[in-house]
């Protein structure tokens, strides 16, 4: 009874981390699409991509973010789109750490703005330890995908309502394939 | 041991065999399809992705194509000390833009709206006073990167190659926080241009540096350029009032109007 418990906790985690994700990816996302030539500059200020490369990343970046949000708030293909977003955030990661080991003086333009700040303004800690923290909720969804109202669960995972053994040996088992 | 007790250990293995096994099967449905999830939901993962891959492309390519098929200027050019007034002087229509040529919302502008300015220009549907400021002079390292491209720009009105100097110095637009480009890059663009000997002396005498300075401390402390109280490039008049940029028909009502 008490595994029955820990696993009901685990998934309401596991769904809040869902959802925040998703939030974060959606408002990241909307935020960005809605001004292009904004996030053109904060991609540029990162001063790594040439001009092609710039263009071709402030456009995609908006509505893969949007992509990922809105497959995490359905919870579709959960574990993918979780190993997904720590592919992004690692790369968001790097380019916030190059920008801050170079010296350049840039906001991260994560969440709209970006661009040029004077020397003083950086808050590259700030964006580094929040970038963490969305790392976080996506690890949890790679390495325990199951949540509560996913789509993935009528596509046909292990019904909520399964039995103690059932429980005990689907997390054995999942943990075996991880 | 007693018969009676090993019948009950093999019906507790028995049973604890058979929970097992409906577990596997359990699970053996979530797994379907291999380790990161089901199909039809790896399936839906990837048309999103892809979906959201290809619109964003799209849209950049869209937004970049102008810049490959650049409209010619046909319009004249004239200076007033620090301002660089194009087109003709009886058009209908005057716009001011306030820009620095190390904005990088400034080279954004120039690359979304520059070929509708040469074309409405052209046709002489407006004419377009250009305030290019000192604004980010300590934006650059070492400072005033600004004031020399600005400098330069006067220069390359004087030789008679301002539009396409104009647009070399966006299509080069150094990062801010660099050096920007050198006298000797600066150069090298108007003699590309076919700009005369004298073009050299012009930009590296940076002569028109304390006219650039003065203009852009008058142009920073107009009301009429702010918003909130802040001035910022670019920034963009027609017929005397401040446009705003993220209404992005600006320059097609204000050439319709």
């Amino acid at each position: 009874m008490r595994r029955v418990t820990r696993d009901r906790v685990l998934n309401v985690v596991g769904t809040l981390a869902r959802l925040g994700l998703a939030a974060v990816w959606l408002v990241s996302g909307l935020l960005k699409v809605v001004d292009p030539d904004q996030t053109y500059v904060a991609v540029r200020a990162y001063d790594v991509l040439p001009k092609l490369g710039v263009s071709v990343v402030a456009g995609v970046l908006p509505w893969f973010e949007l992509a990922l949000g809105l497959l995490l708030l359905l919870g579709v293909g959960t574990r993918l789109v979780a190993w997904l977003s720590v592919g992004l955030l690692v790369a968001f990661i790097a380019g916030v750490s190059q920008a801050w080991a170079r010296g350049l003086s840039i906001d991260c333009g994560c969440f709209g703005g970006g661009g040029a700040v004077a020397a003083g303004q950086t808050q590259y800690v700030q964006e580094l330890l929040r970038d963490t923290g969305f790392m976080v909720l996506a690890v949890w969804l790679a390495v325990r995908p199951r949540t509560l109202g996913s789509l993935d669960g009528r596509f046909g995972a292990a019904p909520a309502a399964a039995g103690v053994g059932a429980r005990r040996d689907a997390r054995g088992t999942e943990g075996d394939r991880d | 041991m007693g018969g009676a007790e090993r019948r009950e250990r093999e019906r507790r293995q028995a049973a604890t065999e058979a929970r097992l096994q409906a577990a596997r099967k359990a699970t053996g449905r979530a797994s379907r399809g291999g380790i990161l999830g089901n199909t039809p939901a790896l399936a839906i993962v990837a048309i999103v992705v892809v979906a959201a891959i290809i619109v964003g492309v799209v849209i950049a390519v869209n937004r970049n194509s102008a810049a490959n098929a650049p409209v010619a200027a046909n319009y004249p050019v004239s200076r007033a000390d620090t301002v660089i007034v194009a087109g003709r002087p009886s058009a209908p229509k005057t716009i001011s833009v306030y820009e620095d040529y190390l904005c990088p919302y400034c080279e954004r502008l120039e690359q979304r709206y520059g070929d509708q300015l040469t074309t409405a220009l052209n046709a002489g549907q407006i004419k377009v006073e250009y305030h290019a400021l000192g604004f980010l002079d300590a934006n650059s390292s070492p400072a005033g990167y600004s004031t020399r491209a600005a400098n330069a720009a006067l220069c390359a009105a004087d030789a008679n190659i301002w539009p396409a100097y104009h647009a070399a110095l966006y299509a080069a637009q150094p990062a801010e926080g660099g050096p920007g480009l050198s006298d000797e890059e600066l150069i090298q663009k108007g003699t590309d241009l076919g700009a005369p000997d004298t073009f050299g002396q012009c930009v590296t005498g940076n002569g028109n540096a304390a006219a650039i300075a003065s203009a852009t401390d008058t142009t920073v402390a107009d009301p009429a350029l702010q918003s909130n109280g802040r001035f910022g490039t670019p920034t963009v008049m027609v017929d005397g009032s401040k446009v705003d940029l993220n209404d992005t028909n600006w320059l097609t009502e204000a050439i319709a109007g």
